[in-house]
């Protein structure tokens, strides 16, 4: 029997019967009483000068009510990082990439809309075009940004301990390289935004498919130089996200600017081609790592270089570029790591963050060089990473903390489940199992822009008549359960059942939440929950310690009633008080029931008038001194282990993934249910990238497949079983010890698999996707050795 | 994505559809499932002035095996071919192709006469029905012709249809005893895929332990068209059937097609896979034939 | 020019004129305002536009809603019954089978489909029957145990 009331339950999600009946309102379900439609007009060529923009036509074709570009919007630099502020709303001087913006129109409908872009005459001089990493890299390759020479658009170097001293120590040392292929989210609702601005009041209201409302307020202040305090960003139900979402774009920027020029709803949406065409989803990394480990199998030293192909702009990148490289400290004990990143600027849309942020393929990388040295060794890979696995309590090489680890007991769990030993060496040629492990941050300890922000408020407050607790936070619910998860913990906490709870979520107005990203909100949003119920909690029980006149210590809230740890008091005037407020209600509390929580918040409303409970998050002091050291930190880290198995077919390259055992340790499960979902969707995202997923690109810098046929993600009868097993650690730093499972679930999942395909055909394939071609030409090549 | 403006035409039977399609010529397009064709015209590949619309002629969405001859109606949906008995008892490689072509909700409005008429060289169903020697109907106002499939496809998109003219029906011998098919696609997903290679085989015993009397291979997304494998076929009649000599046609079959390379792979690779996959739907088509009797 | 189109949505009559170039999705989602039904990539790829046109599950932005005239449609509005939520509405709920959401209309329309056919269906039916469903975020698994135990 679980200790809890609440949490660690399988309770249903509160949001799914609105989103299980067609009710639930995402942001294309929106209208306003004479809304506009905007499009945008986004550049045809990867790299051109601007030399003129004539929108004279558009603006007189009827239904059109405004046109703006650069002339209108300024020249505001943005981005993601103010380290790296390199965009500005619409191009004025030159383009770079297919898909920048130029210009948007608001017309009283689409199709007028679509045609007034059609009308802008730009007139272009096309520039060189660098589509690589080695066009861009190239001796006297023309500039992509003036501020950054060579098209370095961020660098990394780091070292910890001493890399050469530690690979003289080792007696085995392996060099691989390794290359994913850039991947897009995919998520099944493209972005959309409705903005209006109110002329009167000078307050603008964007509702948006965002991840990150906070951040979103921000940029939109910042870039239409609005007083930050009349800007307020609302979510609706967003149709995930996985980190592309998680920054302004320019068309919530666009819909706002034409709002203010118009004094009317704007409504604006992606279409799936412009899904792509916008991107930022994950970098294509190419790593190359040596590993030295001793005979006995202790890892001394890895060495990495790292390039990424980052794209026109920055997004994410510079954190991407130190997330490349610093997640490889844990979860194994690794006293010597060197790292060299590059991010290198490409006229392709930008590149950005997506679960896992610059681990996955660093992971893939080397989990499966692991294995490599493992064979070498003669150790059992599951062994082998055991022997180096941290436990709670280490730190890594970079400074990270390990707080809890239940990696030991992650192996342990799919050894079982998967039944390894049986398999292990002893499976047909054709068939194989391979496994991983992979670590993740639960929040990253620092906000984007430098600040001693609260990452998280939240505000509690009991309706009047005590039944119910309004939950109100900035939070962003963009699928992953984020609102069940806080209305639970806030029910847990003050001592209430989850049907007592209403919960508002993805509003500026409601506080400051950073938002969905970094997998930080649970730990982070749920501290400050928890902090606002027991505020709450406090309050209703320092009243009923007034009127009973027994110490508040001696009472508790438990499943909505009053616990009295001692002697129960004559509770009986409060009652009848309670009851006479109520004549003629058929829910009144009989005689001998125990006092009701519902009971005890009306008599603290009665004397204090509103309970309102706040609660705040942020992290202590994080990390290393050392440059980039910020990056990676976190007050926790969730982890996770997967066997993998599957059969080759060896004549045509094919594979098909026949189970899947994953085990990740979640420090505390606050919804069981939901972790699983994490767990199983982590594994359907790492399936794909692993054996499908690439966004290609012709010539001139087009994305060949900008729709969902061409671009494959996994279809129901892609998708393996999958064998989920939660994993307890009981986390320090976490609200009811919980830390992250969103994110760090993805990361074994390539390198099983890479690891499982070698095991069946004795093939080592360095680069992804898995395509039937790819593995076909391996096994030829190898076949010729 | 808006579709281009065009005027909506819903004849109610085959000939009013000829007659509109004389009046209108150039200027329109035949609409069916509209699978293909509300794509192309969603990226404005095609923007006809008018589309007739066939699927509710009710003559075209019949099946009728009564005869020894099968005619499937040109708007018989992919889903209704995927799931019928009799088509699984008679053509069961082309029920087979229908199973893969795109998803369920596709299937429900995709129909054979699409799936042919668009003349996409990796289609799902063309492969299976050339093995069985099908052969298209086209109508029109002045009068009716019957082609068959291996001339019917002319390039990427190009068939025999004549702007006046409607592909009505699909025409199939029942196959005689001890004869047998079979279809392999191989893409990268299971569901939702465009075919890298895909295969269909055909083998006529002259009895059930006997010879290889007739023999027909088409393969898809290896040229312009789907393509027949002349030498392949050639080299199976008068033998016995054994892996060795299916391996042989898988052989000559990689001599016989023409593939690109393009985005989905390279040429090489579809080489080698029509090999493996000739081989493979020649043991399916075997393994039909030796029990039809 | 505009057309007149009669067509029974969720047991509802409906007389509308459209323009011919008009897709069954953008009538039912902006003219009728039955918003469940979601876009998500309007070329037929991804199934959220999911509605059941007489009896079949197909994608409505590939259907033009000239070519609906006459037709019975189910949208997601339609699923729920007078006593709530639908068996298969309650089990996607209580099973873990929505996210974000997005998926599920089409997700259970084409669920409930299947079930009309097949009311037992084993976990292969299922998965081929929602193969033209994308979703992004459950890799399917808890999905197929709410189509799966809806009759169990």
């Amino acid at each position: 029997m679980s200790e809890y009331n609440v949490i660690n339950s399988r309770a249903s999600r509160i949001d799914t019967p609105d989103k299980s009946t067609g009710r639930a309102v995402f942001i294309d379900d929106m209208s306003m009483p004479g809304m506009l439609y905007g499009a945008l007009l986004q550049s045809p060529l990867a790299s051109a000068k601007i030399l003129s923009i004539d929108t004279s036509a558009a603006e007189n074709l009827p239904g059109v009510k405004a046109v703006v570009t650069a002339k209108e919007a300024g020249l505001v630099k943005y981005g993601v990082s103010p380290a790296r502020y390199d965009e500005t709303l619409f191009c004025h001087d030159k383009v770079r990439y297919v898909g920048d913006e130029i210009a948007a129109v608001a017309a009283t409908d689409l199709e007028t809309a679509m045609e007034a872009v059609s009308l802008i005459k730009v007139e272009y001089e096309e520039l060189p075009l660098l589509l690589t990493i080695d066009d861009a890299m190239a001796e006297g390759a023309p500039v992509l940004h003036e501020k950054y020479p060579g098209n370095v658009c961020a660098e990394v170097h780091q070292e910890f301990g001493d890399v050469e001293a530690g690979f003289k120590e080792s007696d085995l040392i392996k060099t691989q390289t390794f290359r994913n292929k850039r991947q897009d989210a995919a998520f099944i609702e493209p972005q959309g935004c409705l903005a209006r601005y109110d002329p009167s009041s000078g307050n603008l209201t964007l509702h948006s498919s965002t991840q990150v409302p906070h951040y979103v307020q921000r940029t939109l202040a910042m870039v239409l130089k609005l007083p930050v305090g009349k800007v307020r960003v609302v979510k609706p139900y967003v149709g995930a996200g996985f980190g592309i979402k998680a920054a302004a774009n320019p068309m919530e920027l666009s819909a706002c600017l034409l709002s203010m020029k118009t004094g009317k709803p704007v409504k604006m949406n992606y279409s799936r081609e412009q899904v792509f065409m916008f991107g930022r989803a994950r970098h294509q990394f190419t790593h190359t790592m040596t590993t030295g480990v001793k005979k006995d199998g202790t890892l001394m030293a890895l060495k990495h270089e790292c390039y990424l192909d980052g794209g026109a702009y920055s997004s994410f990148g510079i954190a991407t570029v130190y997330y490349a490289g610093s997640l490889l400290g844990g979860p194994y004990k690794l006293p010597n790591m060197k790292y060299d990143g590059y991010r290198i600027y490409t006229n392709k849309p930008a590149c950005g963050a997506q679960r896992g942020h610059g681990g996955v393929a660093a992971r893939a990388c080397w989990e499966q060089q692991l294995d490599i040295i493992s064979e070498e060794l003669g150790m059992d890979p599951l062994e082998f990473r055991l022997k180096n696995m941290m436990v709670t309590g280490d730190i890594t090489c970079n400074d990270l903390n390990m707080s809890s680890l239940g990696m030991r007991e992650c192996i342990d769990a799919i050894k079982e489940g998967a039944g390894w030993d049986a398999k292990k060496g002893r499976l047909p040629k054709g068939k194989g199992i391979g496994m991983a492990c992979g670590f993740f941050v639960s929040g990253a300890g620092y906000p984007i822009y430098r600040s001693d922000t609260y990452h998280g408020t939240v505000v509690i407050k009991l309706t009047e008549d005590g039944g119910t607790a309004l939950v109100y936070t900035a939070s962003a619910e963009i699928g992953q359960g984020s609102d069940t998860t806080f209305a639970m913990i806030a029910a847990e906490a003050l001592g209430i059942l989850l049907e007592n709870v209403r919960l508002e979520s993805g509003d500026t107005d409601f506080g400051v939440d950073l938002g969905a990203y970094s997998s930080r909100q649970t730990l982070m949003t749920g501290h400050a929950t928890k902090e606002a119920a027991e505020d709450v909690k406090r309050q209703v029980l320092e009243v009923l310690s007034e009127e009973l006149k027994i110490p508040a210590e001696d009472m508790d809230i438990k499943n909505a009633a009053i616990v009295f740890k001692k002697e129960k008091p004559d509770f009986s005037a409060m009652r009848t008080r309670y009851i006479k407020e109520h004549r003629g209600w058929s829910d009144n509390p009989a005689e001998d029931d125990e006092l009701s929580f519902r009971e005890a918040s009306r008599i603290a409303f009665l004397a204090r008038g509103s309970i309102v409970g706040t609660g705040k998050y942020k992290p202590h002091e994080l990390g290393g001194k050392f440059k980039g050291a910020a990056v990676g930190t976190s007050p926790a880290y969730g982890c996770s282990a997967q066997i993998v198995e599957v059969s080759v077919d060896e004549e045509t390259g094919k594979i098909l993934i026949e189970k899947v055992t994953d085990a990740h340790d979640c420090g505390r499960a606050i919804n069981r249910t939901s972790v699983e979902g994490q767990m199983e969707g982590s594994v359907s995202m790492g399936l794909g990238e692993a054996m499908y997923e690439e966004v290609k690109f012709d010539g001139k810098g087009r994305v060949i497949n900008s729709d969902l046929a061409e671009y494959k993600i996994p279809t129901s009868l892609d998708m393996p079983p999958v064998e989920p097993i939660i994993v307890e650690s009981n986390e320090p730093n976490g609200p009811f010890g919980a830390k992250e499972v969103g994110e760090g679930a993805i990361m074994p999942t390539i390198p099983a698999i890479l690891n499982a395909v070698y095991d069946a055909i004795g093939v080592r394939i360095r680069e992804l996707p898995l395509t039937p071609e790819r593995v076909y030409m391996s096994i030829r090549e190898k076949e010729k050795e | 994505m808006l579709l281009p403006k065009f005027d909506f035409h819903a004849p109610a039977t085959t000939e009013e559809a000829c007659q509109m399609l004389t009046e209108l010529g150039k200027n329109a397009k035949l609409i069916a499932g509209g699978t293909d064709l509300m794509v192309n015209m969603k990226h404005r590949l095609i923007s006809p002035e008018h589309l007739i619309s066939i699927s509710g002629i009710d003559e075209l969405t019949k099946l009728d095996s009564s005869d020894s001859v099968i005619k499937i109606g040109a708007c018989f949906t992919v889903a209704d071919l995927a799931e019928s008995e009799e088509i699984g008892k008679k053509l069961s490689a082309l029920r087979t192709g229908a199973r893969a072509l795109g998803s369920p909700l596709v299937r429900n409005l995709a129909t054979i006469g699409g799936n042919i008429g668009t003349a996409r060289p990796a289609a799902d169903i063309p492969p299976s029905l050339m093995v069985y020697g099908a052969k298209a109907v086209l109508k029109s106002s002045t009068g009716e012709r019957t082609v068959s499939l291996d001339k019917f496809f002319r390039g990427p998109g190009l068939t025999e249809i004549q702007a006046n003219e409607i592909l009505t029906e699909i025409q199939a011998e029942t196959p005689p005893p001890y004869a047998g098919a079979g279809y392999i696609n191989l893409g990268i997903r299971k569901a939702q895929d465009c075919n890298l290679v895909n295969v269909a085989s055909f083998v006529a015993l002259d009895g059930p332990d006997g010879i290889i009397k007739d023999a027909r291979i088409v393969m898809g997304c290896v040229g312009p068209i789907h393509l027949r494998a002349p030498s392949a076929e050639k080299l199976l009649i008068g033998e016995k059937p054994s892996e060795a000599i299916f391996a042989k046609a898988g052989a000559a079959a990689s001599g016989d097609c023409t593939p690109i390379d393009d985005f989905r792979g390279s040429a090489a690779y579809k080489k080698a896979m029509v090999e493996v996959l000739t081989r493979r739907t020649l043991g399916l088509a075997y393994d039909e034939a030796k029990y039809r009797g | 020019m505009k057309k007149l189109l009669c067509l029974n949505i969720n047991d509802k009559e409906y007389e509308v004129a459209v323009e011919p170039n008009q897709t069954l999705v953008d009538l039912i989602r902006y003219e009728l305002g039955l918003t469940g039904t979601k876009k998500g990539c309007e070329m037929g790829d991804c199934g959220s536009c999911t509605v059941i046109m007489d009896g079949k599950p197909v994608n409505s932005c590939l259907v033009l809603a000239m070519q609906a005239d006459g037709k019975k449609i189910t949208t997601i509005e339609g699923v729920e019954t007078d006593d709530g939520l639908h068996p298969i509405q309650k089990s996607f709920v209580e099973k873990g089978a929505i996210q974000c959401g997005f998926c599920s209309p089409g997700m259970i329309l084409s669920g409930s489909a299947l079930l009309e056919r097949n009311p037992k269906p084993d976990e292969d039916d299922i998965r081929k029957a929602i193969s033209g469903n994308l979703c992004r975020c459950t890799g399917y698994q808890k999905i197929v145990e709410a189509i799966k135990s809806v009759n169990e």
